[in-house]
This record gives structure tokens, sequence and C-alpha cells, in this order.
């Protein structure tokens, strides 16, 4: 459905995306994660059509079509959705729901009983109150104007829709309703999607992920895949200690089979070792041999948070010590 | 002595057949191009129905915009209900008729008066020969209203008194017969009238003047007198009788403005304050069929204004020496570059303050430069070639020529207003291809 290979993107002398290549199949959810300016939109953006092909190379296939012609913008255009971070800019908030499809289904050429038939069907999966169809959208509440671009974007039936930042500006509590109407949506109209978040728990509807920093594509799998990488599979001591400072921290990670301590809290930290249920009762009497106090203890699997977290202290710490290296040989 | 060898002549019928094949599949070359140009009837009803779906798109991308310019009421109402409802308010105030003009209100000083010692031994004065009938021919006057005589030789404080009521406002004009004002006129001479007006409103000047004209006119017709010279005028391009002809005048100016200005107003704010441009822009609409479709939208309320404004006129008097086409078409094309210049203005602004500040300073400069104020001919050279590029300022005299003179529309001042538009346009779709929109 998306193919892309040794994806690089340059703006004048700004390198912005380095040799990305991955593949999706029909029907996936993908989560692009990584910090800003890792260059998730800009990705996106080549795969939309937005970009102009003098700034990027190699080579890109959606839904069968390059966006490297310009006669496929079109055709690209109406196979994929688009739901921006903004409903201000997805939606004319003066006008109603109804007439706001109307608008955006004229556009793909729609017949008007037809997208009216799709945008109910829409609007009952995702829970659009029917008081609300007739009115104003500057009316509608922030998780209903959420989903009625959701729904905008899914209009024409596209085989690719992508969504950019879907779960921020919304309620904690409000989050989670959001990603269960994607994967809803997901299972009944088998289309792929595109995730671009800094929101770590979309990736719980993820079929695959992919992890950017710098441009640089770090990882690409199952959530699953990566966390079963980390050492011991991925699972983690969490231990809360009286008086916690780094020195002890220092301390602690000398305990020979440690491979990762992360700080979690003011005085609770995470920990990933090699063969973790032989080392772990090692290392409590290690602890306690050395009066660190414990107050807790538990041990469970790493979520894809604290995955990521790991994946990008594992990479800015390769980096600086690649600089060292460079500065030393100077 | 060397010969020259002659080589036999032979005919190389191989190399000669060769030379022929190879012209041979010039000629199939030639054939397949005669051939090309074979009817693709599947392509054609391909773009037929390319077109088709294009032209409904931009159907609905009006429809759009008149759906966006419904919920902006009061814009709407801007547009089309205000300036007929200003021609109307002209109209009713712009009169001619006599029993409708404000008299202007004067004080009458006369300083003509004899003097003399009476048989009790006291000074008395006695108003000269020609005082009391110019005092007659004021109240007779329509257009004036005498508010208080003076005789100047017994209240000695009548001018300093009529100063004061010209500053208080409650009087327009001061008119003030000099000593020798009878013994002028029977000697045959021009008695001399003095005259303070009240220059503070530029508009009460003219009006003022004219008064005190219609109240010498009235002395002279009563006195038999004979004036010293004739001031003889002859009028062209004048309204028929039954018309007004302060509405007349005045209409023109307005039209002008407002119909430039509306449609300047109104088109500001189209593409700067649409942010889901940036997102329609991910469907297949294109952005010239998103522009197209502004440009139909508010020309079509355009249409609308300038039919309401062409009938609110009729109905209030408005005297077209030209033809009402004509009239339709110039208010059109003024409206037009207004327009243009207005989507202009908003394909090139990045924020809707930007657009607000752009559209002051155009529209100011284009009403100070139009002429109306300052005629053209008297700016500095480089403000006459920024106004001669203005609309407005061709817009006043085409309309002009029009209502007043009978002129045709076509003329120098309608190509130009063609021709500023149609760049205007073209520079608005280049800008708007370029213009950045990232979701």
């Amino acid at each position: 459905m998306v193919d892309v290979n040794n994806l690089n993107v340059k703006f004048g002398e700004k390198h912005v995306v380095h040799d990305v290549s991955f593949t999706v199949d029909k029907g996936e959810i993908i989560g692009l994660f990584g910090i800003s300016g890792a260059g998730k939109t800009t990705i996106v953006r080549v795969l939309t059509c937005q970009i102009e092909k003098k700034h990027w190379t190699g080579n890109v296939m959606v839904t069968g079509l390059s966006p490297e012609k310009k006669s496929n913008h079109s055709k690209i255009l109406s196979n994929i959705g688009y739901v921006p971070q903004l409903e201000l800019l997805n939606l004319y908030f003066e006008l109603d729901p109804m007439v706001n499809v109307e608008v955006f289904t004229s556009t793909y050429g729609m017949n008007k009983k037809r997208a009216k038939e799709t945008a109910e069907e829409l609007f009952k999966i995702l829970d659009i109150p029917r008081d609300t169809w007739k009115k104003r959208v500057e009316k509608m509440s922030g998780g209903e104007k959420k989903r009625l671009s959701m729904a905008i974007g899914l209009i024409h039936n596209p085989d690719v829709l992508f969504l950019d930042e879907p779960t921020t500006g919304v309620d904690a509590s409000k989050r989670y309703d959001i990603l269960s109407y994607l994967k809803k949506l997901n299972q009944k109209l088998n289309t792929t999607m595109f995730i671009i978040t800094h929101d770590l728990e979309s990736a719980l509807i993820c079929d695959k992920v992919a992890i950017l920093k710098d441009g640089r594509l770090l990882e690409f799998d199952t959530s699953q895949n990566l966390i079963s990488s980390l050492p011991s599979e991925g699972l983690i001591a969490r231990f809360t200690i009286e008086d916690l400072n780094e020195k002890l921290i220092a301390f602690i990670k000398k305990f020979p089979s440690i491979r990762r301590i992360i700080r979690v809290g003011n005085e609770a930290i995470e920990v990933l070792m090699e063969n973790f249920e032989e080392n772990l009762p090692k290392l409590i009497e290690y602890m306690v041999d050395n009066n660190i106090t414990i107050t807790s203890m538990s041990k469970d699997i790493a979520t894809f948070r604290r995955y990521f977290q790991i994946r990008i202290q594992k990479e800015e710490e390769e980096e600086s010590s690649l600089k060292e290296v460079k500065v030393i040989r100077k | 002595m060397a010969k020259l060898k002659k080589k036999p002549l032979t005919l190389n019928f191989k190399k000669f057949k060769d030379k022929i094949s190879k012209i041979k599949p010039n000629f199939e070359t030639l054939k397949n191009k005669i051939s090309k140009p074979k009817p693709n009837f599947k392509k054609y009803i391909k773009n037929i129905s390319n077109l088709k779906i294009n032209a409904l798109r931009i159907l609905k991308q009006v429809i759009k915009e008149f759906r966006l310019l419904w919920t902006d009421k009061f814009n709407l109402l801007l547009a089309i209900v205000i300036p007929p409802l200003i021609i109307v308010m002209l109209g009713l105030t712009m009169t001619d008729a006599p029993s409708e003009t404000q008299s202007i209100p004067c004080m009458l000083i006369s300083y003509d008066s004899n003097t003399f010692i009476n048989p009790n031994n006291f000074t008395e004065s006695k108003l000269d020969n020609y005082t009391m009938p110019y005092v007659e021919a004021v109240n007779k006057s329509s257009m004036l209203e005498l508010v208080r005589f003076y005789n100047a030789t017994e209240e000695i404080y009548a001018m300093e008194a009529a100063r004061n009521a010209l500053i208080s406002g409650e009087i327009k004009v001061i008119l003030s017969l000099p000593v020798d004002f009878t013994e002028l006129l029977e000697w045959g001479l021009p008695g001399l009238i003095d005259c303070v007006l009240d220059a503070s409103n530029i508009q009460y000047i003219q009006q003022s003047l004219n008064s005190v004209y219609d109240s010498i006119k009235i002395f002279v017709n009563d006195n038999n007198l004979t004036p010293q010279f004739q001031l003889q005028g002859f009028e062209e391009f004048t309204i028929p009788e039954g018309y007004s002809n302060n509405f007349n005048s005045s209409i023109v100016m307005a039209l002008s403005f407002m119909v430039f200005g509306i449609a300047l107003v109104l088109s500001i704010l189209v593409i700067v304050q649409e942010k889901p441009i940036a997102r329609l822009l991910l469907t297949p609409v294109k952005r010239s069929e998103i522009l197209l479709s502004k440009y139909i939208t508010y020309t079509l309320v355009l249409v609308l204004q300038v039919s309401l404004l062409v009938i609110s006129g009729l109905s209030m008097g408005l005297y077209i020496a030209g033809t009402l086409t004509d009239l339709f078409i110039a208010l059109f094309m003024i409206g037009f570059s207004g327009l243009t210049m207005g989507v202009f203005i908003s394909s090139q602004s990045k924020t809707k303050t930007q657009a607000n500040q752009l559209f002051l300073a155009v529209f100011l400069v284009a009403v100070l430069l139009s002429g109306i104020f300052i005629p053209i001919e008297n700016m500095p050279l480089y403000l006459q070639v920024i106004a001669y590029i203005l609309p407005l300022s061709h817009g006043d005299p085409l309309l002009r020529g029009i209502i007043q003179k009978g002129q045709s529309i076509l003329g120098l001042h309608f190509i130009w207003l063609l021709v500023i538009s149609i760049v205007l346009v073209i520079i608005s779709f280049v800008i708007f291809k370029r213009r950045k929109y990232e979701v």
C-alpha cells in the first residue's frame, strides 16, 4: 500500500530525512513516533504530495503511484485521506457537519446521496450525536470536532488515512476513546492508517511502529518485537529507594548484569538486566549489603513508552561517544 | 604527358536498390504519421467527463462560498442592502426643490443712513432710500432667513453682535450695506454689499452666495434698477427639469466610492481567513478551481449589488444622459476592479490584520488620488502616475461621462479598468498558486 525506499529529504543545506525505508501493507496501522524535528511530518508530507520532487530523492509509492510525478498527484490525493492536528484547518466552523461533508465530498466527485449515506454511517460509528449534525461546527465539543474531522478524512473511503497527532489536545480520558474509534474504523473499513504522534500510548493500537530521530528511522517493527528485543525480553524491576540520588544510581549501576537504569521518579528507578530471574535476588542482596534502603520492589514487562525512552537514550549515548571519538582523533 | 585515368562508368544497382529500400521505411513512418491523428473517442469522452467533474467541483465550491457568505450575514448586508440605502438617503436629502431647501439664517446691518440734528437738538439718523427696499428683498427671498436687522448708526455694536451670532452658529451670513449704498445706486454706479460668510463648513459657502444673489435679484427687479453689468452664463450638460441637481451630481461620487469600496472590503479576507484551504488542497481540487469559485461567487454578489444600486438610483431620480446598459457595465467594472484588488490583497496577506491594514492603505490612497478632492493635473508627476494606475481615478470620470454627458462606455477609462482588473486577476492566480499551505 505504501512503499518507501531510501527516502532522503533536503531543504537547501538542511538534510531533514536520511535514507528512510519501510513498507506498509493494506489495513495496517502504523505509528510514526519521534520527538519534535524527527522528520515524521516531513515523511508524511512527501507521501501526501506536499513536498516538491526537487527536495527529495528515493523511491516512494503510495497506493501504487509515485508522488514523484505531478500527474499522479490528483489520483494519490483521491486515494488518501488526511486528518490535521488542528480541526480549524480541516473544518469550516461556520457551517454544519453535513455541509462540511458536502464541501469535501464534492472535491472527490461523490454524489450528494452517497456522501450523505457514508457520512451518516461514519457519524454513527464515531458517536457524533444526531442533534449536532445540523448545528454549526463551532458549537460542537472538542471531542466531537475531532471525530468529525476523522469522519471527513474517511468520507471518500480512502485506501490510506494520515492522522496528525489525533490525540493531542484531547483530555486524558478521551484519548483512549479516540484510539479505540480509530481501531474500530480500521477494522470496519480496512483502511491503512498512519498516525504521526508524540503520544506513546497510541502504540497500543498500532500494528507497527516507526521510531525516528533526527530524520533517521531507528526502528520499524511491532511494538511487542521491539520490547522483546530488550535484555531479558523486556522484564523490568522497579525499586523505590530512600534518599535516592545520582551517586547511588551510579553505585547500583556497577552491579555486573545491569544493562540500564532509568530514573522514573524522585525515589524510583527501573532496572533492565541480563538473566533477570537469576540476577534479581543477587541485585537485591547487593543493595541491602551496601545499606541501600529499598522501600518497595515490583517486576513487570516494559511498556512501549519505556522502550522508546531507552532506544532514544541509547541513540543519544552512541552519538555522544561518536563525537568523543571524533574529538580524540582530531 | 600524364594521361588522365578515366574511371569506368558503372552503375551500382545494388547500392541504388539499398538506397531505395532505405527510403521505403520513411514512407512507412509518414504513413504512420498520417494515420496517427485518428480520433481517440475514448480519450475525448474521458476529457469531457473530467471537464464535467471540474465544472461540478467549481459549482460546489461556489455553493460553499455562498454558504460561507450566508453565515456572515452582516457582511452580506453590508454588500447588498447598505449601498442602495445610501442612495435612497442621498435621494431624500439632496433635492433642489425650494420648499425643501433650508433657508440660510442671516443678519443685515445697514450703515447707509443720514445723520442730522433734529429740532429738539438731538442727533437722529434716518435710513436712506434703498436700505428698507433691500431689507424687504431679503425677507422676500425664500433662500434667506433674516434673523435681525441693525441700523448701525444707532447700534454701534451691531457688527460685534452679528459676529458673535456667526461664531455661535445662530446665523451663517452677515450682510452689510455700506454708507454710500444709496448714493452709488442713485448715481448709476454699482452698489456694494459686504458679505461675511461662515466658511468653516465648505458646503455652505456656495449655498450662502446663491442665497445672497437671490436677494439681490429680487431687489433689482422690485426697484427697477439697471445693474451695471450682466453676467451671462451658458450651461452645458444640465440636468433636465424635474430631476434634482444636487442628487445627480453627488451620486456619481457616491456610486464609484461605494461600488469600489464594498467590493474591496468584501473580498480582502476571502483567502486569508479560510483556514481549511490547506486541507482542501489535499483533495483532488485544484488551486485554480478554488480561486475561480471565489471570483464567480463575488462577481455574482457584485452583479446583484450593482443592480440594486441602479434600481435605487433610478427610483430616487437619477438622470442618465447615456444608456442604462453603459451605466450598469461601468459600475460593474468599477466594482470588479475593487474585487480583483481585494482578492489580490487577500492572496498575498499572511494574516487577517495584514489584509485589513493593506485594505485601509489601498482604499485611502485610491480615494485621495481619485481626483475627486484634488484634480490629478495639480498633483506632482509621481503622484499622477500612481493616480492614473489606480482604478478609482478612472471610475469617477467614466461614470460622470455616462451619467452627465451621455458618453459611451468605450474609451480609455473603461479599457484601463478592464486592463487593471485582468492584470490583478492574473497576479492573484500566480500568487495563490505559489502560496505556501501546510497542514
